[in-house]
């Protein structure tokens, strides 16, 4: 059996709006992960995808349950402990990209490279420029953000994501901001990254095209888990060439 | 992140808003500009008294006496008495004295002394001579006259051998003195006639006895030792008892000195400290819109969070942001105060003194009010939480 990268026991997530009001995002959610899948969320809007992205990626803590991220317990964690494991097991790719603006692409990959400490200057723009080859965008070093379309900011995104040789990518609607054909450049990205280096990825979507990309669906509705299936693989529909 | 990093991250999101940081920075600027000036006009304007002050003569003293008067007698005894009395003049003096020469009028005041008086006030001749000793016994009516008088009455033309009105008295000019300039106390000190003090008696006081007496030493180190004597002297020659108060008054350079100095120390002193009210007002400027540039960059904040940046990274870079601001308004702040000093040194006439002291201690304090009133904001975008930043709309 391969081993857990990610492992929940009854999460529970409530943001305490006011004394009376409480909204119950997550209602004890129990699930594991093992190296290497590749995995969709889906479900119906609010029901508590992003709230757990969001708490698998140590952006936000999480009401009571135990979480278990690469055998690390988050509980026990202090902020600066934290950032560190974003830093160095996490990469995070957005809906709205969240790249840096009026900064180069390469600088933008280079940055969790530099927040790490260690880097080697050379080593780091090697490693930079590799990545957003590997993505396409060799030649686009030197471009802004304003200068690259969603789809070439996205795959900066997630070249930025894989600087630190991260053990899992949490991907929050990565294709939400983008028309069909920039999100199958997108999702073949994830597919081949997710093949040839074994990096564990969990994706948020709404869409099934872009789920079937993936090996397992885990669907959310009202802070709970409905339904966690293999994604069936035999069956590729008519007119679409997997990868 | 490394500071190198950090201090480019820091320089280049200045750089965006480059107008911004110019106007933030102009507090801190105007700041620094002013401690500088300050600062630097207060050591010029010491340094300016003190050389008054000393050309004056640094072992020279002053002996006043209002309600008692001396006599010729007191001075030949005084000098023989005191051997540390190098020269010894009386001062015969008048003020508001009336100076005419073909129509021009100028009102002046009159010196009635000895040739001992101008090395006593080691004072040079413009154009003539000083007056001899036969002229002194035979109360000749010759003045030498300050170069006020030579400016007013002649127009700058060498007036010797002319003759001139005091107080409607025909005098010969025998002389000007070198100009001297203002007193520290304001009064112009070329305005004066100096004719011997056998004449004046006559002439102008219509009296033998006088109320001053300057007295010079051998060297600034006797000055002291000479005061006392003098002041034993008089007191005896008197017979004033032991614990009754002087008569009279003895002044020395050196006290003159230490008032100025304690006056300009003062001066500068104050300057210096309203200036340095404009600085805190800078630094309160930078703490406003490191708040701004704060709330408008949260999200990058949120960003740079979720890719790994701790705290003290967030807490740095902006506290390197508003350390920038103000070390480089200090910077440019430095250059314009000394360039305003400089200027005004010409202007004036004053000695430009650099100070590598003050302008490393003016660069210091930049720096400080960059980390004090930076902290505060840097602070806060630290204590953000990355969810919250990251939603930030
Ligand atoms: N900061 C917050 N404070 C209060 N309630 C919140 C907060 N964030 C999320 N919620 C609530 O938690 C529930 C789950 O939200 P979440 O963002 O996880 O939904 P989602 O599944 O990602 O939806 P979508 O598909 O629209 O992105 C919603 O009811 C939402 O209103
Ligand atoms: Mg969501």
């Amino acid at each position: 059996m391969r081993d857990k990268v990610i492992d929940i026991q009854n999460l529970v997530k409530t943001y305490q709006i006011s004394e009376e009001v409480s909204v119950h995002a997550l209602r004890g959610i129990s699930l594991t992960i093992a190296r290497g899948e590749f995995v969709a969320i889906m479900g119906a809007s609010g029901s508590g995808k992003s709230t757990l992205m969001n708490i698998l990626g140590f952006l936000d803590t999480h009401t009571s349950g135990k979480y278990i991220l690469d055998g690390v317990d988050g509980i026990a964690l202090d902020e600066n402990q934290k950032a560190e494991i974003r830093n160095r097991k996490i990469g995070f790719v957005f809906q709205g990209f969240n790249l840096l603006s009026r900064t180069s692409a390469l600088e933008n990959v280079e940055l969790p490279m530099m927040y790490r400490g260690d880097a080697e200057p050379r080593e780091m723009k090697r490693k930079a420029r590799e990545l957003l080859a590997m993505v396409g965008l060799a030649g686009r070093e030197h471009h802004h953000p304003n200068r690259l379309s969603g789809g070439e900011q996205q795959r900066v995104a997630i070249a930025r994501s894989l600087i630190n040789d991260p053990a899992i990518i949490l991907a929050d609607e990565p294709t939400g901001n983008l028309d069909t054909k920039n999100s199958d450049e997108v999702m073949k990205i994830f597919t081949r990254l997710n093949k040839e280096t074994g990096i564990t990825i969990i994706l948020v979507t709404h869409e099934p095209d872009v789920a079937n990309y993936t090996d397992r669906k885990v669907v959310f509705r009202d802070g709970q888990i409905m339904e966690d299936a293999p994604i069936a693989k035999a069956a590729p529909r008519p007119g679409r060439k997997r990868p | 992140m490394n500071f190198q990093n950090l201090m480019r991250t820091a320089i280049r999101s200045l750089g965006r808003n480059k107008m911004r940081s110019a106007l933030t920075s102009l507090g801190v600027i105007i700041g620094v500009a002013s401690v500088i000036m300050m600062v630097g006009i207060g050591n010029s304007a010491r340094v300016a008294v003190r050389e008054k002050i000393f050309t004056y003569g640094s072992n020279a003293m002053g002996v006043e006496s209002k309600k008692r008067t001396f006599t010729m007698s007191d001075v030949e005894a005084m000098k023989r008495a005191i051997p540390s009395i190098k020269f010894i003049s009386p001062m015969v003096g008048k003020t508001q004295v009336t100076a005419k020469y073909q129509g021009a009028i100028l009102y002046s005041r009159i010196r009635g002394v000895n040739n001992d008086f101008f090395k006593i006030k080691e004072w040079p001749l413009k154009y003539g001579r000083y007056f001899t000793e036969q002229e002194i016994l035979s109360r000749e009516k010759i003045v030498v006259l300050g170069n006020t008088l030579l400016d007013e009455l002649f127009g700058s033309i060498n007036p010797v051998g002319k003759v001139m009105l005091i107080n409607n008295i025909p005098f010969q000019v025998i002389g000007c003195l070198a100009e001297s300039g203002q007193a520290f106390s304001g009064k112009d000190q070329d305005n004066l006639i100096v004719m011997p003090y056998t004449t004046a008696m006559v002439k102008i006081s219509g009296r033998n006895v006088f109320n001053e007496i300057f007295i010079s030493t051998f060297n600034e180190q006797m000055v002291e030792k000479t005061e006392a004597s003098v002041r034993s002297f008089i007191r005896e020659d008197r017979g004033l008892a032991p614990g009754t108060p002087d008569d009279f008054n003895i002044t020395t350079s050196k006290e003159q000195l230490q008032m100025a100095e304690y006056i300009s120390q003062t001066l500068a002193m104050l300057l210096a400290g309203i200036a340095s009210i404009s600085l805190i007002v800078g630094g309160i400027g930078i703490m406003n819109i490191m708040l701004v540039s704060v709330s408008e960059r949260t999200r990058e904040i949120g960003i740079r969070m979720a890719i790994g940046a701790k705290k003290s990274d967030i807490l740095l870079q902006f506290l390197i942001e508003a350390v920038s601001l103000s070390s480089s308004g200090g910077t440019v702040g430095i250059i314009i105060g000394l360039g305003v000093y400089y200027a005004i040194t010409v202007g004036v006439g004053w000695d430009f003194l650099f100070s590598t002291f003050s302008v490393v201690v003016a660069f210091l304090f930049s720096c400080a009010v960059g980390v004090f009133f930076g902290y505060y904001p840097a602070r806060k975008a630290s204590n953000l939480k990355p969810i919250d930043a990251l939603r930030y709309e």
